[in-house]
């Protein structure tokens, strides 16, 4: 008798919920549970006492589906196996945090294009594509193909908006013909103009990135040179002759060259008006000052990054490289490259990530496996969502819209995901 | 009583110290002083001669000599004179008439009797002032003189002159031979042990002082004293302790059941294959064993064997199966490397025979048997680009130079050159530009060369492909390859004989022909990536030639019977070197012309072997589908061998038609491998 229930207690454990989220919040007692307890188990026992609370106070039945957080981790496995991972003690009160589980993305559309699609952006309500057949598209939020823009003589391999408003609107491209353009747009009439061609990049153009302020844009490629533009339009370099050109598109020159990188730069993001962080082949991710033109800090891997994303909510970067791994740096730390969480499920090689504006948790991937994946960065071997769609390679994708998850790949096609958990910054 | 015993011993001992006074002197003389004291001698006998004359005192001599007189105190007589009659003793007086005499005779402290004759003697002045010399320890002659001037006899002073007029011996010169001889004896003794130093014998007290231990049972595992002067002394073996068998009183299953006792007598013919050499016997006590027959016999035996049979240490090596494998460091340690299939290039529609990579790393270049050229963007498996060529493609090269945007693509008799307008636009355009004008020939082409290539103008529809040069030549090509500058290429056609190697010079648009006579069927031909060195592959051997000095240079032995591909080193001094029996060479040109390491990794033919730029990785691809990747790191020092380390077999390929790999090639800076096979894609690892 006594012995059975020493076995039974051992097997127990002392567990306290708490939240951060007021209206699900439930009387702060230990609890003692099994410990080989999963989530569904939790999801019950917390939805119950919520019950039990609310119909106190004569308000309705709830049913949420809730996420749990152990040591700052998200649980997907049994809390023992969870706690003996993170060598905890079983003796402690366990501190279980809940929240309202993020919901599934749904797929919303699909934009079917004539070739892969390599580049994306999304801009109030319009998305941007750039296609391998040379041409850019523009359709709206609803999937409804605008314009087709054909201008380049390589495929466009990044685009981005620059600047967005009820009747006009500017964008830029870089393409593999070495050559960046600034078009122009007329809503209401519906045409495009270029307005001017960005020349001096020696081989292909791979990134491209506005800042933030919209004054000027940096673009990296394969002649492994970081070049900063200028988006003003009639920007005229002081230096430079100006010739009398046949086309209506000016010929502009870049405001500044970085030479740095040893080999092709894969992704640029402009991280405020004036810092600009760069990836490359060459293992490193450079911080660049683009006021002076120097670098700031790099940060050394043993693979070649494809891309990054550096989130402003939580200061980290998250980047994916020749392997199927997406490791996140912290950018302020200062004891160098340390890879602060190593995220794989991914099967091939991971192409893009992207963070979430709104949640200093939440990134998506893509892949060369066909997959879209939402991320917790709290869970490392486990995604929160997997955004199946796509039948060929991922290769962009866009979240600047929180409640859009955008993703172009070699199917040709454009997958929207509708994100239902949007939370204001 | 007591007094004049006192004064009697008292009186002895003066008379024996005045004695002895009188001889010391002489003694201590030097013989320097020897004319004076035979003065002073003659001096004193005659002073006493005088006494003895005056004195009135009969001359009584005891002739007992020097014995303790006390032996005569109970006698009435001390001795015998002269003439052997008794020395009465004198008469004493009692204590007074010592009183009276005393008291009387002023003479009476200078009376001492002489134990001799026991008659009283009065010293003269003379012995009184020796007895008081001596009392105060001065030298008893009073005529001495203490304080005289030393005569010098032997003088102090060194003389300048020598005292003889002759030179010195020779032998005062030189060290004895004698006393060496016997400082050598000395010493040899020595360390001979035979004589020992006062140190070492002070050393032998205090070890014998020292307790000491003894193994008692010393000599039962230690070998005898006696047998250590045979060198290598092997002790005979020892004999097989009695086992239960060999009991009186064997346990049960020891003793014979039926059937082996039936086998015991069938081997009676053939006694030593018995396991046992006798029955093991059950008696019921010791007292009944019955004498053992055999005993003498065996005894017999066993020192026949002993001193006929001659014994023999056995050197046996252990070495163990690991102990031969050579040390190699774990793969894990070796890191990079591609481990993994990362991407598939899907898109020709046969055979892919032969890949290459522009010098960037960006595009990557595929020759098919589909009659096509595809340019692929490496990063997204992109075909960027088709080119019908209207034959079998079996090489593709792009060009080292980075400054030229063109490829060497040989498809079956034609050697193309294309510009694949792919890549910066200013080189694009200057290359077509360099290519579009032809230069000027100023010398005349000979009709042998003339008969082997003819340089021709593409049509207008292989124009508008990229083609810009056709090479036509004779006989079927096998394989292309540039010089680094990116001016010349060499091409090979197997079957051209003397003809086979040709040199073409993209700039003045002229071909040579290397080598006059044939050397065998040539596979395969490499420009040395530093020094103008053309190395030639016929199928056994690999010919170097200094194609400055146009003479062959090194010859090397690949004991291979059908050498397939070869690749180099970027440093130059290592080829590794495929063939078609599965092996693979690595050659170490500074160390020998045979082959420095042989791996046979793969079951069948190896198509294809590739070195990296920038990473100490190389790989071969074979028909088995296999590709294996292997560390080999070249070191500067030139003392140190190269390390080849066998990293990883990648095996994503299907099998067709039993064909698995065809090429194989690295990116030029990343640890990627591609490889192109039967089963028409192209394969990235990473």
């Amino acid at each position: 008798m006594n012995k059975k229930t020493v076995t039974n207690m051992a097997s127990q454990i002392q567990v306290k919920f708490i939240t951060t989220q007021e209206q699900y919040a439930i009387p702060d007692f230990p609890l003692s549970i099994d410990s080989k307890i999963e989530c569904k188990s939790l999801n019950i026992i917390v939805n119950k006492i919520l019950n039990d609370k609310l119909s106190e106070d004569n308000q309705d039945a709830l049913n949420v589906d809730f996420d749990f957080l152990v040591n700052g981790e998200l649980l997907r496995t049994p809390l023992d196996v969870h706690l003996s991972q993170k060598n905890e003690p079983n003796e402690k009160v366990v501190v279980i945090e809940y929240m309202e589980a993020t919901p599934s993305p749904e797929p919303m559309d699909c934009l079917i294009h004539d070739d892969w699609v390599s580049a994306i952006h999304f801009k109030k309500s319009w998305i941007i594509t750039g296609c391998y057949d040379n041409s850019v598209h523009i359709w709206t939020s609803k999937g409804k193909h605008k314009i087709g823009i054909s201008g380049h003589t390589g495929p466009v391999k990044a685009i981005k908006w620059i600047s967005v408003s009820d009747d006009s609107a500017t964008f830029v491209s870089g393409s593999q013909d070495q050559s960046i353009r600034v078009w122009d747009w007329d809503i209401k009439k519906g045409t495009t103009n270029c307005l001017q061609i960005g020349r001096g990049h020696e081989r292909s153009v791979e990134c491209l990135s506005v800042s933030p302020d919209l004054t000027r844009f940096a673009t990296g490629g394969w002649d492994t040179m970081l070049k900063i533009w200028s988006s003003d339009p009639n920007f005229k370099p002081a230096d430079v002759p100006v010739k009398k050109q046949k086309s209506e598109a000016k010929i502009m020159p870049p405001i500044m060259t970085l030479p740095g990188h040893k080999e092709n730069i894969s992704a640029v993001q402009f991280i405020n008006n004036s810092d600009l962080l760069t990836s490359s082949w060459d293992h490193t991710i450079k911080h660049w000052d683009g006021e002076i033109g120097g670098i700031k800090t790099e940060i050394v891997g043993n693979k070649s990054f494809f891309n990054h994303d550096y989130s402003e909510l939580n200061g980290s970067i998250i980047t994916c490289s020749s392997d199927r791994h997406i490791r996140l740096y912290d950018l302020r730390s200062k004891e160098g490259s340390l890879v602060k969480g190593t995220y794989s499920s991914h099967k091939q090689w991971v192409t893009t990530v992207k963070w979430s504006k709104t949640d200093q948790y939440h990134f998506v991937s893509g892949g060369y496996d066909n997959q879209m994946k939402l991320w917790d960065s709290r869970s490392s071997k486990v995604p929160l969502f997997e955004l199946t769609g796509h039948e060929d390679k991922v290769m962009c994708s866009d979240w600047t819209n929180p409640q859009l998850i955008l993703s172009g790949g070699a199917d040709n096609t454009v997958r929207i995901f509708k994100n239902k958990n949007v939370k204001s910054v | 009583m007591d007094d004049e015993n006192i004064s009697d011993d008292q009186s002895t001992e003066i008379m024996d110290v005045a004695n002895t006074s009188d001889n010391q002197p002489t003694e201590k003389m030097d013989s320097t002083t020897v004319n004076e004291q035979m003065t002073v001698n003659n001096k004193d006998y005659k002073e006493y001669e005088d006494e003895m004359d005056t004195s009135d005192e009969e001359d009584i001599r005891n002739t007992v000599g020097n014995i303790p007189m006390n032996w005569y105190d109970e006698y009435s007589h001390i001795g015998y004179d002269w003439d052997g009659a008794k020395i009465v003793k004198p008469e004493r007086g009692d204590q007074l008439d010592n009183f009276m005499e005393k008291m009387e005779n002023p003479d009476f402290w200078r009376t001492v009797r002489d134990l001799q004759t026991g008659q009283d003697v009065v010293l003269s002045d003379k012995d009184v002032e020796l007895i008081q010399r001596i009392e105060s320890s001065k030298i008893p002659d009073s005529t001495y003189e203490e304080y005289g001037p030393w005569i010098e006899w032997f003088t102090s002073e060194v003389m300048d002159m020598p005292i003889r007029n002759g030179a010195d011996h020779k032998r005062s010169f030189i060290a004895s031979r004698s006393e060496a001889s016997r400082v050598e004896r000395y010493a040899r003794l020595i360390r001979a042990g035979l004589l020992k130093t006062r140190e070492q014998k002070r050393r032998e007290r205090e070890k014998k002082r020292q307790r000491s231990f003894f193994m008692m049972w010393s000599t039962d595992d230690a070998e005898d004293e006696n047998m250590r002067r045979i060198t290598d002394h092997i002790p005979a073996p020892k004999r097989n302790l009695p086992s239960h068998a060999e009991s009186y009183n064997p346990p049960p299953e020891f003793l014979f059941n039926d059937r082996e006792m039936r086998i015991w007598n069938k081997q009676e013919e053939t006694p030593w294959k018995r396991k046992l050499h006798y029955v093991p016997q059950k008696y019921d006590s010791l007292r009944q064993v019955p004498a053992y027959p055999k005993f003498i016999k065996e005894r017999f035996t066993r020192c026949l064997d002993l001193y006929l049979c001659p014994r023999a240490r056995k050197m046996r090596l252990t070495i163990e199966p690991e102990d031969l494998l050579p040390k190699l460091p774990s793969p894990k340690d070796l890191q990079p490397f591609p481990t993994i299939q990362s991407l598939v290039y899907n898109g020709h529609t046969d055979m892919v025979r032969c890949i290459s990579i522009d010098p960037l790393g960006q595009y990557l270049l595929s020759g098919s048997d589909d009659m096509t050229v595809k340019i692929w963007e490496i990063s997204t498996a992109r075909c960027m680009k088709t080119i019908p060529v209207g034959g079998i493609v079996r090489g593709v090269e792009w060009n080292p130079n980075k400054a030229l945007s063109m490829i060497a693509v040989i498809a079956d008799r034609k050697l193309l050159i294309i510009n694949p307008g792919i890549g910066d636009h200013l080189v694009v355009s200057k290359t077509d530009s360099i290519l579009s004008t032809p230069p000027i020939q100023t010398s005349i082409v000979s009709d042998k060369i003339k008969a082997i290539v003819q340089w021709d103008d593409p049509t207008t529809e292989e124009y508008e492909n990229g083609i810009r040069i056709v090479l036509n030549h004779f006989k079927e090509l096998k394989q292309v390859t540039w010089h680094g500058r990116g001016d010349y290429c060499a091409t090979v056609m197997p079957d051209g004989a003397n003809r086979s190697v040709l040199i073409h010079q993209m700039s003045t648009r002229r071909s040579q022909l290397p080598f006059a006579k044939s050397k065998g069927l040539v596979q395969s031909v490499l420009f040395h990536p530093i020094r103008p060195f053309l190395f030639v592959a016929t199928q056994k051997n690999i010919r170097i030639y200094d194609l400055v000095k146009q003479e062959l240079f090194k010859k090397l032995m690949s004991y291979a019977k059908w050498i397939s591909s070869m690749a180099i080193h970027p440093g130059g001094d290592n080829l590794i070197v495929g063939t078609y029996d599965r092996k693979m060479l690595w050659f170490d040109l500074d160390l020998s012309t045979k082959p420095y390491k042989t791996l046979r990794l793969h079951s069948t033919a190896i198509r294809s072997v590739a070195f990296h730029k920038r990473y100490p990785l190389f790989a071969s691809g074979s028909d088995d589908r296999a590709l294996i990747v292997s560390h080999g790191m070249v070191y500067n020092d030139l003392l140190q061998n190269p390390l080849v380390v066998p990293l990883k077999m990648l095996k994503e390929h299907e099998d067709l038609a039993d064909f698995g790999i065809f090429g194989v090639t690295f990116h030029p800076t990343e640890p990627w491998v591609f490889s192109c096979g039967a089963d028409k894609t192209i394969r990235l690892f990473t």
